[in-house]
Protein backbone atom coordinates (compact mmCIF):
# COMPACT_ATOMS: atom_id res chain seq x y z
CA UNK A 1 0.00 0.00 0.00
CA UNK A 2 3.11 2.52 1.11
CA UNK A 3 4.46 1.77 -2.67
CA UNK A 4 1.01 2.75 -4.01
CA UNK A 5 0.84 5.73 -2.04
CA UNK A 6 4.68 6.79 -2.91
CA UNK A 7 4.03 6.60 -7.12
CA UNK A 8 0.55 8.30 -6.43
CA UNK A 9 2.48 11.28 -4.70
CA UNK A 10 5.05 11.51 -7.17
CA UNK A 11 2.19 11.43 -10.40
CA UNK A 12 0.55 14.52 -7.74
CA UNK A 13 4.05 16.33 -7.85
CA UNK A 14 4.31 15.58 -11.48
CA UNK A 15 1.18 17.09 -12.43
CA UNK A 16 1.92 20.03 -10.44
CA UNK A 17 5.37 20.33 -12.13
CA UNK A 18 3.68 20.26 -15.06
CA UNK A 19 0.90 23.08 -14.13
CA UNK A 20 -1.30 20.73 -14.55
CA UNK A 21 -3.23 22.19 -11.25
CA UNK A 22 -2.41 25.38 -11.81
CA UNK A 23 -4.04 25.42 -15.66
CA UNK A 24 -7.21 23.78 -14.23
CA UNK A 25 -7.61 26.04 -11.44
CA UNK A 26 -7.23 28.84 -13.48
CA UNK A 27 -9.44 27.99 -16.41
CA UNK A 28 -12.05 27.09 -13.63
CA UNK A 29 -11.63 29.94 -11.65
CA UNK A 30 -12.25 31.77 -15.39
CA UNK A 31 -14.96 29.76 -15.93
CA UNK A 32 -16.41 30.54 -12.44
CA UNK A 33 -15.84 34.38 -12.58
CA UNK A 34 -17.36 34.60 -16.22
CA UNK A 35 -20.57 32.77 -14.46
CA UNK A 36 -20.72 35.05 -11.11
CA UNK A 37 -20.50 38.46 -13.75
CA UNK A 38 -23.28 36.80 -15.92
CA UNK A 39 -25.43 36.24 -13.25
CA UNK A 40 -24.66 39.47 -11.26
CA UNK A 41 -25.49 41.19 -14.25
CA UNK A 42 -28.84 39.49 -14.95
CA UNK A 43 -32.37 39.69 -13.35
CA UNK A 44 -31.23 36.66 -11.12
CA UNK A 45 -31.95 38.60 -8.10
CA UNK A 46 -35.68 38.43 -8.93
CA UNK A 47 -35.30 35.03 -9.57
CA UNK A 48 -33.57 34.38 -6.38
CA UNK A 49 -36.04 36.27 -4.77
CA UNK A 50 -39.44 33.98 -6.10
CA UNK A 51 -36.58 31.29 -5.29
CA UNK A 52 -36.18 32.16 -1.43
CA UNK A 53 -40.06 32.31 -0.79
CA UNK A 54 -41.73 29.88 -2.67
CA UNK A 55 -38.41 27.60 -2.58
CA UNK A 56 -36.64 25.47 -5.10
CA UNK A 57 -39.72 23.39 -5.92
CA UNK A 58 -41.36 26.40 -7.67
CA UNK A 59 -42.06 24.28 -10.79
CA UNK A 60 -41.13 27.44 -13.55
CA UNK A 61 -38.28 28.28 -11.32
CA UNK A 62 -37.10 25.14 -11.07
CA UNK A 63 -37.24 24.46 -14.89
CA UNK A 64 -35.48 27.46 -15.25
CA UNK A 65 -32.40 26.43 -12.95
CA UNK A 66 -32.55 23.09 -14.36
CA UNK A 67 -32.12 24.03 -17.83
CA UNK A 68 -29.70 26.10 -16.38
CA UNK A 69 -27.22 23.45 -14.65
CA UNK A 70 -27.63 21.66 -18.63
CA UNK A 71 -26.59 24.60 -20.02
CA UNK A 72 -23.52 24.63 -17.92
CA UNK A 73 -23.04 21.38 -16.75
CA UNK A 74 -22.78 19.80 -20.67
CA UNK A 75 -20.33 21.88 -22.01
CA UNK A 76 -18.03 21.67 -18.54
CA UNK A 77 -18.22 17.50 -18.87
CA UNK A 78 -17.24 17.66 -22.38
CA UNK A 79 -14.42 19.93 -21.40
CA UNK A 80 -13.32 18.78 -18.14
CA UNK A 81 -12.72 15.32 -20.01
CA UNK A 82 -10.89 17.11 -22.67
CA UNK A 83 -8.40 18.68 -20.41
CA UNK A 84 -7.82 15.31 -18.07
CA UNK A 85 -7.27 13.06 -21.04
CA UNK A 86 -4.80 16.39 -22.27
CA UNK A 87 -3.32 16.57 -19.33
CA UNK A 88 -3.20 12.57 -18.15
CA UNK A 89 -1.97 11.28 -21.49
CA UNK A 90 2.05 11.53 -20.57
CA UNK A 91 1.84 9.91 -17.21
CA UNK A 92 2.61 6.76 -18.81
CA UNK A 93 4.69 7.04 -21.71
CA UNK A 94 6.94 9.48 -19.23
CA UNK A 95 6.79 6.53 -16.46
CA UNK A 96 8.43 4.02 -19.23
CA UNK A 97 10.92 6.63 -20.32
CA UNK A 98 14.09 4.38 -20.22
CA UNK A 99 16.18 5.45 -17.52
CA UNK A 100 13.49 6.25 -15.57
CA UNK A 101 11.60 2.73 -15.37
CA UNK A 102 14.57 0.74 -15.33
CA UNK A 103 15.41 2.67 -11.91
CA UNK A 104 11.40 2.46 -10.65
CA UNK A 105 11.94 -1.28 -11.26
CA UNK A 106 14.45 -2.34 -9.42
CA UNK A 107 13.06 -1.43 -6.64
CA UNK A 108 10.82 -3.61 -4.28
CA UNK A 109 7.72 -2.56 -5.70
CA UNK A 110 5.60 -5.20 -7.76
CA UNK A 111 4.43 -3.19 -11.49
CA UNK A 112 0.88 -4.39 -10.55
CA UNK A 113 1.16 -1.58 -7.71
CA UNK A 114 3.16 0.92 -10.21
CA UNK A 115 0.22 0.50 -12.50
CA UNK A 116 -2.51 1.06 -9.54
CA UNK A 117 -0.95 3.90 -8.03
CA UNK A 118 -0.28 5.69 -11.40
CA UNK A 119 -4.40 5.01 -12.02
CA UNK A 120 -5.13 6.16 -8.85
CA UNK A 121 -2.93 9.50 -8.97
CA UNK A 122 -3.90 10.41 -12.26
CA UNK A 123 -7.68 9.78 -10.85
CA UNK A 124 -7.44 12.05 -8.00
CA UNK A 125 -5.89 14.83 -9.76
CA UNK A 126 -8.93 14.96 -11.97
CA UNK A 127 -11.28 14.56 -9.02
CA UNK A 128 -9.70 17.17 -7.05
CA UNK A 129 -9.57 19.75 -10.39
CA UNK A 130 -13.31 18.86 -11.21
CA UNK A 131 -14.38 19.41 -7.72
CA UNK A 132 -13.06 22.93 -7.62
CA UNK A 133 -15.01 23.36 -10.59
CA UNK A 134 -18.34 21.67 -9.80
CA UNK A 135 -18.43 22.57 -6.20
CA UNK A 136 -17.63 26.55 -7.63
CA UNK A 137 -20.88 26.15 -9.49
CA UNK A 138 -22.69 24.78 -6.32
CA UNK A 139 -21.87 27.28 -4.81
CA UNK A 140 -23.12 29.94 -7.45
CA UNK A 141 -26.05 28.72 -7.80
CA UNK A 142 -27.07 28.04 -4.93
CA UNK A 143 -25.88 31.79 -3.96
CA UNK A 144 -27.80 33.37 -7.06
CA UNK A 145 -30.87 31.25 -6.91
CA UNK A 146 -31.08 29.67 -3.44
CA UNK A 147 -31.01 25.74 -5.33
CA UNK A 148 -28.76 24.53 -2.55
CA UNK A 149 -29.66 20.79 -3.64
CA UNK A 150 -26.45 18.50 -3.42
CA UNK A 151 -26.85 16.58 -6.36
CA UNK A 152 -25.34 18.72 -8.57
CA UNK A 153 -21.84 17.75 -6.47
CA UNK A 154 -22.56 14.28 -7.91
CA UNK A 155 -21.47 15.47 -10.93
CA UNK A 156 -17.61 15.78 -10.00
CA UNK A 157 -18.18 11.76 -9.24
CA UNK A 158 -19.76 10.93 -12.82
CA UNK A 159 -16.85 13.17 -14.40
CA UNK A 160 -13.87 11.87 -12.72
CA UNK A 161 -15.82 8.57 -13.17
CA UNK A 162 -15.82 8.88 -16.82
CA UNK A 163 -12.12 10.31 -16.65
CA UNK A 164 -11.50 6.89 -15.27
CA UNK A 165 -13.05 4.77 -18.03
CA UNK A 166 -10.72 6.74 -20.60
CA UNK A 167 -7.20 6.99 -18.44
CA UNK A 168 -7.98 3.08 -17.98
CA UNK A 169 -7.59 2.89 -22.07
CA UNK A 170 -4.98 5.93 -21.69
CA UNK A 171 -2.87 3.30 -19.66
CA UNK A 172 -3.52 0.14 -21.69
CA UNK A 173 -2.50 2.02 -24.69
CA UNK A 174 0.31 4.24 -22.99
CA UNK A 175 1.99 0.70 -22.03
CA UNK A 176 1.66 -0.99 -25.49
CA UNK A 177 2.81 1.77 -27.54
CA UNK A 178 4.82 4.56 -24.92
CA UNK A 179 3.01 7.10 -27.48
CA UNK A 180 1.47 9.68 -25.37
CA UNK A 181 -0.36 11.35 -28.66
CA UNK A 182 -1.92 7.74 -29.71
CA UNK A 183 -3.86 7.45 -26.59
CA UNK A 184 -4.95 10.93 -26.43
CA UNK A 185 -6.31 10.64 -29.96
CA UNK A 186 -7.41 6.84 -29.36
CA UNK A 187 -9.17 8.58 -26.25
CA UNK A 188 -10.63 12.11 -28.08
CA UNK A 189 -11.84 9.70 -30.53
CA UNK A 190 -14.15 7.63 -28.50
CA UNK A 191 -15.45 10.41 -26.47
CA UNK A 192 -16.12 12.86 -29.18
CA UNK A 193 -16.86 10.59 -32.22
CA UNK A 194 -17.48 6.84 -31.68
CA UNK A 195 -19.41 7.18 -27.99
CA UNK A 196 -22.04 10.16 -29.54
CA UNK A 197 -22.24 8.04 -32.57
CA UNK A 198 -23.36 4.55 -30.90
CA UNK A 199 -25.58 6.37 -28.74
CA UNK A 200 -27.38 7.39 -31.43
CA UNK A 201 -27.53 3.84 -33.40
CA UNK A 202 -31.20 3.46 -32.90
CA UNK A 203 -32.08 7.00 -34.12
CA UNK A 204 -30.18 6.55 -37.51
CA UNK A 205 -30.61 2.94 -37.34
CA UNK A 206 -34.03 3.20 -39.24
CA UNK A 207 -31.40 4.21 -42.30
CA UNK A 208 -29.63 0.77 -41.71
CA UNK A 209 -31.24 -2.47 -43.71
CA UNK A 210 -28.87 -4.94 -42.55
CA UNK A 211 -28.73 -7.13 -39.25
CA UNK A 212 -25.90 -7.75 -39.34
CA UNK A 213 -24.88 -4.39 -39.70
CA UNK A 214 -27.27 -3.52 -36.85
CA UNK A 215 -25.27 -6.24 -34.48
CA UNK A 216 -21.69 -4.81 -35.19
CA UNK A 217 -23.26 -1.49 -34.37
CA UNK A 218 -24.48 -3.00 -31.14
CA UNK A 219 -21.48 -5.01 -30.01
CA UNK A 220 -19.46 -2.07 -30.41
CA UNK A 221 -21.51 -0.26 -28.51
CA UNK A 222 -21.39 -2.33 -25.41
CA UNK A 223 -17.64 -2.71 -26.49
CA UNK A 224 -16.65 1.09 -26.45
CA UNK A 225 -17.11 3.21 -23.66
CA UNK A 226 -19.93 4.28 -23.29
CA UNK A 227 -19.21 7.82 -22.83
CA UNK A 228 -22.42 9.93 -23.73
CA UNK A 229 -24.51 7.74 -21.52
CA UNK A 230 -22.21 8.66 -18.86
CA UNK A 231 -22.66 12.29 -19.86
CA UNK A 232 -26.66 11.82 -19.93
CA UNK A 233 -26.16 10.21 -16.65
CA UNK A 234 -24.44 13.23 -14.78
CA UNK A 235 -27.47 15.49 -16.14
CA UNK A 236 -29.82 13.64 -15.09
CA UNK A 237 -28.50 12.86 -11.23
CA UNK A 238 -27.34 16.66 -11.53
CA UNK A 239 -30.93 17.81 -11.81
CA UNK A 240 -31.81 15.29 -9.10
CA UNK A 241 -33.58 12.78 -10.77
CA UNK A 242 -31.41 9.86 -10.34
CA UNK A 243 -30.24 7.29 -12.12
CA UNK A 244 -32.55 5.39 -14.33
CA UNK A 245 -30.40 3.12 -16.66
CA UNK A 246 -27.24 1.62 -14.25
CA UNK A 247 -26.26 -0.55 -17.68
CA UNK A 248 -23.70 2.22 -18.89
CA UNK A 249 -22.48 2.36 -15.37
CA UNK A 250 -21.75 -1.46 -15.18
CA UNK A 251 -20.44 -1.50 -18.64
CA UNK A 252 -18.21 1.06 -17.66
CA UNK A 253 -17.17 -0.14 -14.30
CA UNK A 254 -16.59 -4.11 -16.40
CA UNK A 255 -14.22 -2.40 -19.19
CA UNK A 256 -12.05 -0.49 -16.67
CA UNK A 257 -11.68 -3.38 -14.76
CA UNK A 258 -10.36 -4.84 -18.00
CA UNK A 259 -8.13 -2.19 -18.85
CA UNK A 260 -6.43 -1.98 -15.86
CA UNK A 261 -6.24 -6.03 -15.39
CA UNK A 262 -4.69 -5.99 -19.05
CA UNK A 263 -2.61 -3.71 -18.56
CA UNK A 264 -1.26 -5.25 -15.69
CA UNK A 265 -0.82 -8.62 -16.96
CA UNK A 266 0.58 -7.18 -19.97
CA UNK A 267 3.39 -4.43 -18.20
CA UNK A 268 3.65 -7.76 -15.94
CA UNK A 269 5.38 -9.55 -19.47
CA UNK A 270 6.90 -6.58 -20.72
CA UNK A 271 10.99 -6.26 -20.77
CA UNK A 272 12.52 -2.30 -20.22
CA UNK B 1 28.44 -17.32 -0.05
CA UNK B 2 28.01 -15.97 -3.32
CA UNK B 3 25.85 -12.44 -3.46
CA UNK B 4 24.90 -13.06 -7.15
CA UNK B 5 24.30 -16.96 -8.94
CA UNK B 6 23.73 -17.06 -12.42
CA UNK B 7 23.21 -20.32 -14.18
CA UNK B 8 22.81 -20.92 -17.82
CA UNK B 9 21.05 -17.97 -18.26
CA UNK B 10 19.75 -17.50 -22.34
CA UNK B 11 18.07 -14.15 -23.06
CA UNK B 12 16.66 -14.09 -26.42
CA UNK B 13 15.05 -10.29 -27.58
CA UNK B 14 12.40 -10.49 -30.46
CA UNK B 15 12.89 -7.43 -32.56
CA UNK B 16 10.01 -6.00 -34.92
CA UNK B 17 8.83 -8.85 -36.97
CA UNK B 18 9.35 -11.11 -34.11
CA UNK B 19 11.23 -13.47 -36.77
CA UNK B 20 14.38 -11.71 -35.87
CA UNK B 21 15.83 -12.58 -32.81
CA UNK B 22 18.69 -11.27 -31.09
CA UNK B 23 20.52 -13.39 -28.37
CA UNK B 24 21.64 -11.07 -25.68
CA UNK B 25 22.81 -13.93 -23.58
CA UNK B 26 23.86 -17.49 -24.23
CA UNK B 27 23.80 -20.25 -21.36
CA UNK B 28 25.83 -17.59 -19.85
CA UNK B 29 27.03 -18.66 -15.62
CA UNK B 30 28.40 -16.31 -13.42
CA UNK B 31 29.34 -16.49 -9.68
CA UNK B 32 30.24 -13.40 -7.51
CA UNK B 33 31.18 -13.97 -3.76
CA UNK B 34 29.91 -11.34 -1.37
CA UNK B 35 32.13 -8.74 -0.79
CA UNK B 36 33.74 -8.79 -3.84
CA UNK B 37 34.20 -5.83 -6.40
CA UNK B 38 33.36 -7.73 -9.47
CA UNK B 39 33.90 -6.05 -12.84
CA UNK B 40 31.84 -7.23 -15.99
CA UNK B 41 33.76 -6.21 -19.26
CA UNK B 42 32.62 -6.11 -23.03
CA UNK B 43 32.29 -4.37 -25.96
CA UNK B 44 28.91 -2.43 -26.65
CA UNK B 45 26.06 -4.90 -27.30
CA UNK B 46 28.00 -7.79 -25.20
CA UNK B 47 24.78 -8.04 -22.66
CA UNK B 48 26.25 -6.65 -19.68
CA UNK B 49 23.47 -4.52 -19.47
CA UNK B 50 21.15 -7.17 -20.39
CA UNK B 51 22.54 -9.45 -17.17
CA UNK B 52 22.45 -7.05 -14.82
CA UNK B 53 18.61 -5.98 -15.92
CA UNK B 54 17.68 -9.40 -15.82
CA UNK B 55 19.00 -9.74 -12.28
CA UNK B 56 16.99 -6.99 -11.27
CA UNK B 57 13.88 -8.34 -12.84
CA UNK B 58 13.39 -5.59 -15.08
CA UNK B 59 14.01 -8.01 -18.36
CA UNK B 60 13.00 -11.32 -17.95
CA UNK B 61 15.20 -14.70 -18.89
CA UNK B 62 14.01 -16.85 -22.05
CA UNK B 63 15.76 -20.04 -19.75
CA UNK B 64 17.77 -20.35 -17.12
CA UNK B 65 18.27 -18.93 -13.51
CA UNK B 66 19.42 -16.40 -11.22
CA UNK B 67 19.97 -15.98 -7.56
CA UNK B 68 21.03 -12.40 -5.93
CA UNK B 69 21.86 -12.71 -1.93
CA UNK B 70 20.65 -16.15 -1.88
CA UNK B 71 17.35 -15.71 -3.36
CA UNK B 72 15.51 -16.17 -6.36
CA UNK B 73 15.56 -12.88 -8.49
CA UNK B 74 11.64 -13.09 -8.89
CA UNK B 75 11.94 -12.42 -5.24
CA UNK B 76 11.14 -8.26 -5.01
CA UNK B 77 11.56 -7.89 -1.56
CA UNK B 78 15.69 -9.12 -1.91
CA UNK B 79 15.82 -5.81 -3.83
CA UNK B 80 15.65 -4.13 -0.48
CA UNK B 81 19.06 -4.98 0.00
CA UNK B 82 19.74 -4.14 -3.54
CA UNK B 83 21.31 -0.76 -4.76
CA UNK B 84 21.33 0.08 -8.79
CA UNK B 85 22.47 2.79 -11.27
CA UNK B 86 21.39 2.67 -14.50
CA UNK B 87 23.49 3.93 -17.52
CA UNK B 88 21.88 7.15 -18.72
CA UNK B 89 19.57 7.04 -15.67
CA UNK B 90 16.33 9.40 -15.51
CA UNK B 91 14.92 11.11 -12.40
CA UNK B 92 12.02 13.28 -11.94
CA UNK B 93 13.02 16.38 -13.13
CA UNK B 94 10.43 18.09 -11.03
CA UNK B 95 12.80 16.75 -8.24
CA UNK B 96 15.01 18.17 -6.05
CA UNK B 97 18.03 16.39 -5.19
CA UNK B 98 16.84 15.63 -1.74
CA UNK B 99 13.76 14.50 -2.87
CA UNK B 100 14.92 11.83 -5.30
CA UNK B 101 16.42 10.15 -2.20
CA UNK B 102 13.22 10.74 -0.54
CA UNK B 103 11.46 9.16 -3.01
CA UNK B 104 14.06 6.18 -3.86
CA UNK B 105 14.29 5.57 -0.05
CA UNK B 106 10.22 5.28 0.25
CA UNK B 107 10.73 2.94 -2.22
CA UNK B 108 13.18 0.98 -1.29
CA UNK B 109 10.82 0.50 1.91
CA UNK B 110 13.01 2.33 4.10
CA UNK B 111 12.22 3.47 7.34
CA UNK B 112 11.31 7.13 6.57
CA UNK B 113 13.27 8.32 10.50
CA UNK B 114 16.05 9.69 10.37
CA UNK B 115 16.05 10.06 6.49
CA UNK B 116 17.34 13.00 6.25
CA UNK B 117 20.63 12.64 8.09
CA UNK B 118 21.12 9.53 5.81
CA UNK B 119 20.59 11.56 2.42
CA UNK B 120 22.92 14.79 4.60
CA UNK B 121 25.08 12.14 4.67
CA UNK B 122 25.41 10.49 0.96
CA UNK B 123 24.81 13.89 -0.18
CA UNK B 124 28.10 15.07 1.69
CA UNK B 125 30.01 11.20 0.52
CA UNK B 126 29.11 12.19 -3.07
CA UNK B 127 29.94 15.92 -2.88
CA UNK B 128 26.50 17.21 -3.53
CA UNK B 129 25.17 18.62 -0.75
CA UNK B 130 24.97 21.75 -1.29
CA UNK B 131 23.13 21.22 -4.36
CA UNK B 132 20.22 19.91 -1.98
CA UNK B 133 17.57 21.71 -2.76
CA UNK B 134 17.83 22.54 -6.69
CA UNK B 135 15.93 20.73 -8.80
CA UNK B 136 17.81 17.70 -10.88
CA UNK B 137 16.88 19.48 -14.19
CA UNK B 138 19.62 22.32 -13.77
CA UNK B 139 22.29 18.86 -12.75
CA UNK B 140 24.80 18.41 -15.22
CA UNK B 141 25.75 15.06 -16.30
CA UNK B 142 28.42 14.53 -13.75
CA UNK B 143 25.95 15.98 -11.00
CA UNK B 144 23.58 13.36 -11.87
CA UNK B 145 25.51 10.58 -12.34
CA UNK B 146 26.95 11.45 -8.55
CA UNK B 147 23.05 11.87 -7.20
CA UNK B 148 22.82 8.77 -9.08
CA UNK B 149 25.52 6.98 -6.87
CA UNK B 150 23.69 8.53 -3.77
CA UNK B 151 20.67 7.13 -5.13
CA UNK B 152 22.18 3.52 -5.51
CA UNK B 153 23.41 3.59 -2.05
CA UNK B 154 20.29 4.98 0.23
CA UNK B 155 18.72 1.96 1.10
CA UNK B 156 22.21 0.82 2.90
CA UNK B 157 22.23 -2.37 0.38
CA UNK B 158 24.36 -4.92 0.34
CA UNK B 159 24.93 -5.44 -3.07
CA UNK B 160 25.46 -2.50 -5.67
CA UNK B 161 24.73 -3.17 -9.66
CA UNK B 162 26.53 0.03 -11.27
CA UNK B 163 26.40 0.44 -14.42
CA UNK B 164 28.95 2.71 -16.68
CA UNK B 165 29.01 4.83 -12.91
CA UNK B 166 31.79 6.78 -13.67
CA UNK B 167 30.19 7.96 -17.29
CA UNK B 168 30.21 12.22 -17.72
CA UNK B 169 32.33 12.01 -14.64
CA UNK B 170 35.42 13.87 -14.79
CA UNK B 171 38.70 12.84 -13.68
CA UNK B 172 38.88 13.99 -10.04
CA UNK B 173 35.27 12.48 -9.99
CA UNK B 174 36.11 9.32 -11.28
CA UNK B 175 38.60 9.25 -8.20
CA UNK B 176 36.18 10.19 -5.84
CA UNK B 177 33.72 7.41 -7.12
CA UNK B 178 36.67 5.22 -7.00
CA UNK B 179 37.26 5.80 -3.58
CA UNK B 180 33.11 5.48 -2.41
CA UNK B 181 33.62 1.95 -4.02
CA UNK B 182 36.52 1.39 -2.61
CA UNK B 183 34.83 2.14 1.35
CA UNK B 184 32.23 0.17 0.23
CA UNK B 185 34.23 -2.82 -0.20
CA UNK B 186 35.95 -2.37 3.08
CA UNK B 187 32.34 -2.34 4.64
CA UNK B 188 31.73 -5.69 3.57
CA UNK B 189 29.39 -4.64 0.37
CA UNK B 190 29.68 -6.27 -3.11
CA UNK B 191 29.96 -4.43 -5.93
CA UNK B 192 29.32 -5.25 -9.43
CA UNK B 193 31.10 -2.79 -11.84
CA UNK B 194 29.70 -2.86 -15.54
CA UNK B 195 31.72 -0.05 -17.17
CA UNK B 196 33.99 0.42 -20.70
CA UNK B 197 36.50 2.06 -18.80
CA UNK B 198 39.04 -0.81 -18.58
CA UNK B 199 41.62 1.20 -16.61
CA UNK B 200 39.22 1.77 -13.75
CA UNK B 201 38.25 -2.16 -13.44
CA UNK B 202 41.17 -2.96 -13.37
CA UNK B 203 42.20 -0.39 -10.82
CA UNK B 204 38.86 -1.54 -8.22
CA UNK B 205 37.86 -5.06 -9.11
CA UNK B 206 38.72 -8.03 -7.29
CA UNK B 207 37.73 -10.16 -10.29
CA UNK B 208 36.73 -9.51 -13.70
CA UNK B 209 34.65 -11.67 -16.37
CA UNK B 210 34.43 -10.59 -20.31
CA UNK B 211 31.62 -10.81 -21.77
CA UNK B 212 30.80 -10.85 -25.88
CA UNK B 213 27.97 -11.63 -27.43
CA UNK B 214 26.38 -12.98 -24.25
CA UNK B 215 28.77 -15.55 -23.56
CA UNK B 216 31.82 -15.50 -21.23
CA UNK B 217 34.66 -15.26 -22.93
CA UNK B 218 36.97 -15.29 -19.43
CA UNK B 219 36.68 -14.78 -16.29
CA UNK B 220 39.40 -14.44 -12.78
CA UNK B 221 41.23 -12.21 -10.81
CA UNK B 222 43.16 -8.68 -12.97
CA UNK B 223 46.28 -10.60 -12.13
CA UNK B 224 44.83 -14.27 -14.12
CA UNK B 225 43.71 -12.10 -16.73
CA UNK B 226 46.62 -9.86 -17.26
CA UNK B 227 49.25 -12.28 -17.12
CA UNK B 228 50.98 -13.86 -20.24
CA UNK B 229 52.25 -17.22 -19.43
CA UNK B 230 53.96 -17.52 -22.71
CA UNK B 231 56.50 -14.54 -22.44
CA UNK B 232 59.02 -14.32 -19.28
CA UNK B 233 61.04 -11.13 -17.98
CA UNK B 234 64.28 -12.46 -16.83
CA UNK B 235 66.68 -10.46 -14.95
CA UNK B 236 70.19 -11.45 -13.97
CA UNK B 237 72.59 -10.59 -11.16
CA UNK B 238 75.40 -9.57 -13.05
CA UNK B 239 75.46 -8.15 -17.17
CA UNK B 240 74.75 -10.78 -19.54
CA UNK B 241 77.95 -11.05 -21.54
CA UNK B 242 77.59 -11.02 -25.58
CA UNK B 243 78.98 -14.52 -25.92
CA UNK B 244 76.72 -16.27 -23.41
CA UNK B 245 74.05 -13.91 -25.13
CA UNK B 246 74.77 -15.38 -28.66
CA UNK B 247 74.19 -19.00 -27.37
CA UNK B 248 71.22 -18.50 -25.66
CA UNK B 249 69.48 -16.04 -28.66
CA UNK B 250 70.19 -19.27 -30.84
CA UNK B 251 68.67 -21.53 -28.94
CA UNK B 252 65.27 -19.34 -27.48
CA UNK B 253 63.64 -16.63 -28.74
CA UNK B 254 64.85 -13.82 -27.02
CA UNK B 255 64.48 -10.09 -27.17
CA UNK B 256 66.99 -7.97 -24.98
CA UNK B 257 65.67 -5.14 -22.96
CA UNK B 258 68.61 -4.30 -20.98
CA UNK B 259 72.02 -5.54 -19.92
CA UNK B 260 71.22 -7.77 -16.88
CA UNK B 261 67.56 -8.14 -18.57
CA UNK B 262 65.75 -10.09 -21.84
CA UNK B 263 62.24 -10.96 -22.32
CA UNK B 264 61.86 -14.79 -23.63
CA UNK B 265 58.93 -16.19 -25.30
CA UNK B 266 58.08 -20.06 -25.17
CA UNK B 267 55.73 -22.31 -25.48
CA UNK B 268 55.76 -24.17 -22.70
CA UNK B 269 56.89 -24.02 -19.35
CA UNK B 270 59.65 -26.92 -20.05
CA UNK B 271 60.89 -24.76 -22.65
CA UNK B 272 61.15 -22.34 -19.83
CA UNK B 273 63.26 -24.01 -17.47
CA UNK B 274 64.91 -25.33 -20.32
CA UNK B 275 66.69 -22.43 -20.70
CA UNK B 276 67.21 -21.51 -17.01
CA UNK B 277 68.97 -24.63 -16.55
CA UNK B 278 71.09 -23.12 -19.60
CA UNK B 279 71.84 -20.26 -17.83
CA UNK B 280 72.52 -21.62 -14.69
CA UNK B 281 74.84 -24.24 -16.52
CA UNK B 282 76.25 -20.45 -18.03
CA UNK B 283 77.12 -19.49 -14.11
CA UNK B 284 74.60 -16.66 -14.58
CA UNK B 285 72.71 -15.91 -11.71
CA UNK B 286 68.86 -15.11 -12.00
CA UNK B 287 66.73 -12.55 -9.97
CA UNK B 288 63.83 -12.65 -11.49
CA UNK B 289 61.50 -14.86 -13.77
CA UNK B 290 58.37 -12.68 -14.06
CA UNK B 291 55.41 -13.29 -16.52
CA UNK B 292 54.97 -10.50 -18.89
CA UNK B 293 51.54 -8.28 -18.07
CA UNK B 294 49.55 -6.90 -20.32
CA UNK B 295 47.19 -3.87 -19.38
CA UNK B 296 43.81 -5.06 -19.12
CA UNK B 297 43.37 -3.22 -22.21
CA UNK B 298 45.43 -4.96 -24.37
CA UNK B 299 43.67 -8.72 -22.92
CA UNK B 300 40.41 -7.24 -23.38
CA UNK B 301 41.44 -6.66 -27.01
CA UNK B 302 42.69 -9.62 -27.51
CA UNK B 303 40.22 -11.80 -26.10
CA UNK B 304 37.66 -9.86 -28.37
CA UNK B 305 39.64 -10.30 -31.18
CA UNK B 306 40.15 -14.37 -30.64
CA UNK B 307 36.71 -14.99 -29.73
CA UNK B 308 35.57 -12.86 -32.79
CA UNK B 309 37.82 -15.23 -34.53
CA UNK B 310 36.69 -17.89 -33.24
CA UNK B 311 33.09 -17.28 -33.89
CA UNK B 312 33.74 -16.81 -37.47
CA UNK B 313 35.44 -20.13 -37.79
CA UNK B 314 31.78 -21.74 -36.27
Amino acid sequence: MNNILTITGLTFREAFAKKIFIFFFVMSTIVLLILTGIFSSTDATSLTGVMRVRGPNHQMVGSIVGALKLILLTPLYGLGLFLSIFSASSFIPDMLEKGNIDLLLSKPISRAQIIIGKFFGGSIIVFLNVAYLVFGLWLLLGYNFNDWSLSLLLAALIITFTFMLLYSLMILLGILSKSSVLSMMVSFSIFVVFSPLLAARETFGVLISSEIVKSILNIFYYIIPQTSELGTIMNSVALGKGIENYSPIIVSAIFMLIMISGSIIIFNKKDY
Amino acid sequence: MNAVEVNNLTKIFKVKTKTQQIKALNNFSLYVKEGNVFGLLGPNGAGKTTLVKTLLGIVFPTSGNAKILGEDISNIKIKERIGYLPENHKFPLFLTGENVLKYYAKLSNMDMNGIEKKIDELLSLVKMKKWKKTKVKNYSKGMMQRLGLAQALINNPDLIFLDEPTDGVDPIGRKEIRDVLANLKERGKTIFLNSHLLSEIELISDRVAILNKGELVKEGTVDEITSNHEIYEITTAQKIDSLIWEKLSSEFNLENLEENQFQVKVENSDKLNELLDVMRKSELKISTVVPKKNSLEDMFISLINEDEEKNKNE
